[in-house]
């Protein structure tokens, strides 16, 4: 009886073309893959295109060091990738140790903020969602990534809802996987996934070395916690980042 | 019939170009044999007969043309372009002979008269073997067998042999005069602003990227001369990355460009100007994704130029320095992939738990920590005790501070203290209480401290 009523119901929508509300009418999502061995394997493969991801978590919590692999292996395996780095944090050391192919990044650097006026900040993260939207309306950039990470959490969240909404549109039916870094989950699309890295007081920096002056800074135990539509691929995995 | 002028003086090829043309549109310039030897033009003089008169009156009159210009020449008319080119080199004056009589009248010429004609296509003429053989004049070599020089020489051979009877390797081959792409509106009324004149733009882009395409070429440069009412010009020139004749691409390119380079009064006349450049050839792969084209990559390059500002988009790449964090910016410009990268395409294998990349069958070595760099360094207070950083404080919104729990350091660094731009600082990697973890520096020469970034 109810195998029918399902029935009944589906083919009803299937009729008014509203059939990718059902879950038997998914489409298969291609993904864009972080060359980053167990949280591909929790991720089905990687970053879903096509949709807004999410990378959240707190400073220190390996945010960038994930967003960086999955820079590095697209642009590994000959796709263009931009990232739109909103306070101009990207670091040249850093790119190379992640094994980014520099000619086929884009880099838009947003303006750094000396001070803290708000003002400063808004007018920021306005020209940066600005040119991040000219990036996906561009097309043919296999990621595209917005470091929204150390905007205060106040001014992200004054941004209107249809902000995020627009981007989940133009992204939609693309090949191009789209990832925000944030300091907390703000705009995951329907078929995205949440990234969401571990609260600081959990997460551990590794260090060898016994005294202050043979002591280094080995590595981060990046605990992600994948949060993801209809919890088809949810779980949790702790990857070691290591040190530069 | 045809004509072939040669400057007995040193004279420009255009001179001689100018001559040529002024009798008929069908004008070859001719390659001379020797890298600085004399100027030398062909033309097509069919059907002059009716405007001028017989051969001979032809040849006066294009010697007498050139005079009046200063220009000392021969000049050849025979039925062929070649036989009229080996006439002039050996003739001095004005030399003309009855079409069919070509290989008659050159049969006479010494053998070496072929090394002033250089053919394209041809090798240089095997002399030494002709005088081996015997050969004197061009006669000798025009009537030997053709199968037999064929199966001693080869096809080039019997090429020389055809020139040797003053027959045409090929046609002539015009020499097109250089083209202008070039529009240009003068307006009614004064326009200022941009909006109205996009649609000028627009209308002057459409003709000539038809233009362009007319004759296969692209624009390297987009030339946009403004002419305003107070008669001064505003002229801008774009530097297009790849050759472009798209009306829209180059429209939108111009504009941005004028947006942040406005003209400073109204405009009564638009003039745009492309530089030509062969277009380009693409083949796309059908195992790699397309990247966007270079028109959709100039057009985003200079919006997002005009947005964020100059230098603030592109790709960054090192530079020849120790300095923490120095880098520059170069242009976007992504080469399509090549086959290393193809081949070592990632194809994640999901069924099986556990899966590795493929890097020499090696586990990734990715992730790896990454530093968000402060540009510039923030200024912290750092408390010292037995010589380590022990207590952080900031007054930056957003930054914590606080006690550290573990540090790591120093190590210092020093270099360019010969400039301006100099450092010399111990680095520090401290760890604070709240696990977030900061690279400090201490410069050494004011004892100040700052925070570099944040490990993350």
């Amino acid at each position: 009886m109810a195998n029918t009523s399902r029935t009944t119901l589906e083919a009803a929508l299937r009729g008014r073309k509203l059939d990718r509300t059902l879950t038997t009418a998914l489409p298969s999502i291609e993904r864009t893959p972080t060359d980053v061995a167990a949280l591909d394997a929790c991720l089905h493969g990687g970053c879903p295109r096509g949709q807004v991801s999410e990378i959240a978590g707190p400073p220190s919590s390996g945010r960038t060091a994930l967003l960086l692999a999955l820079v590095g292996a697209a642009t590994r395996h000959g796709e263009i990738a931009a990232i739109v780095d909103t306070f101009d944090r990207l670091d040249m050391a850093s790119t190379t140790a992640a094994g980014i192919d520099r000619t086929r990044l884009l880099w838009v650097r947003g303006q750094a903020i000396a001070g803290s006026p708000p003002t400063g900040v808004e007018r920021a993260l306005d020209r940066a969602l600005k040119a991040f939207t000219l990036v996906l309306q561009a097309g043919g950039f296999g990621v595209v990534a917005l470091d929204v990470a150390d905007v205060p959490v106040a001014a992200l969240t004054r941004l209107p809802f249809t902000t995020w909404r627009r981007v989940q549109r133009m992204v939609e039916g693309s090949d191009t996987a789209c990832v925000i870094v944030a300091p907390q989950p703000l705009a995951r699309s329907a078929g995205g996934v949440t990234l969401l890295l571990s609260p600081s007081t959990t997460h551990t920096m590794r260090w060898t070395g016994n005294s202050n002056r043979s002591r280094l800074l080995a590595g981060l135990d990046v605990a992600v916690r994948v949060v993801s539509p209809r919890r088809r691929m949810d779980g949790e995995v702790v990857i070691t980042a290591s040190a530069l | 019939m045809f004509g072939a002028l040669l400057a007995t003086e040193a004279t420009t090829l255009d001179a001689l170009l100018a001559v040529a043309c002024d009798f008929s549109p069908r004008v070859e310039r001719c390659d001379s044999a020797a890298a600085d030897g004399p100027c030398e033009v062909l033309v097509d003089l069919s059907g002059l007969t009716r405007l001028f008169g017989d051969a001979q009156t032809i040849a006066s009159e294009l010697r007498r043309t050139a005079a009046d210009r200063g220009l000392r020449v021969r000049v050849a008319l025979a039925g062929t372009s070649t036989a009229a080119r080996l006439l002039v080199h050996q003739e001095p004056g004005l030399t003309v002979i009855e079409p069919g009589a070509e290989a008659a009248t050159l049969a006479p010429l010494a053998i070496d008269a072929l090394t002033a004609v250089a053919t394209p296509g041809l090798p240089a003429p095997d002399i030494l073997t002709f005088r081996r053989w015997g050969l004197r004049t061009l006669g000798d070599l025009a009537n030997l067998p053709g199968d037999e020089v064929a199966a001693r020489l080869g096809q080039a051979g019997v090429a020389w042999q055809r020139v040797a009877r003053g027959e045409d390797p090929h046609p002539l081959v015009p020499a097109l005069p250089e083209e202008r792409f070039e529009q240009a509106l003068d307006l009614e009324w004064p326009i200022d602003g941009l909006e109205p004149l996009s649609f000028v733009l627009g209308r002057l882009m459409e003709p000539l990227g038809a233009h362009l395409a007319r004759r296969n070429r692209g624009a390297a440069a987009l030339h946009v001369r403004l002419h305003l009412v107070t008669r001064a010009v505003h002229e801008r020139t774009l530097q297009l990355p790849t050759p472009i004749r798209d009306a829209r691409t180059l429209r939108t390119l111009a504009l941005l460009d004028l947006e942040a380079n406005p003209p400073t009064a109204a405009i009564d006349r638009v003039v745009v100007a492309a530089d030509p450049t062969p277009a380009r050839v693409l083949q796309f792969s059908l195992l790699t994704r397309a990247l966007p084209s270079p028109e959709q990559l100039s057009t985003l390059m200079a919006r997002l130029t005009a947005l964020m500002g100059e230098g603030r988009c592109g790709s960054p790449v090192e530079v020849d320095s120790w300095q923490p964090g120095a880098f520059a910016m170069t242009p976007f410009a992504p080469a399509e992939p090549d086959a290393a990268s193809k081949d070592a395409a990632y194809v994640p294998d999901v069924r099986r738990p556990g899966l590795q990349t493929r890097l020499g069958d090696s586990v990734s070595p990715w992730p790896v920590v990454a530093l968000r760099r402060f540009r510039p360094p923030v200024p912290v207070r750092v408390g010292v005790d037995e010589g380590k950083p022990s207590r952080i404080t900031t007054d930056r919104r957003g930054l914590s501070g606080g006690r550290v729990e573990m540090c790591a350091g120093p190590w210092r660094t020093s270099g360019a203290w010969w400039e301006s731009h100099g450092w010399d600082r111990d680095e520090w990697d401290v760890m604070l209480t709240d696990r977030t973890t900061y690279r400090l520096f201490h410069e050494r020469d004011t004892g100040q401290w700052f925070l570099e970034g944040i490990v993350d």
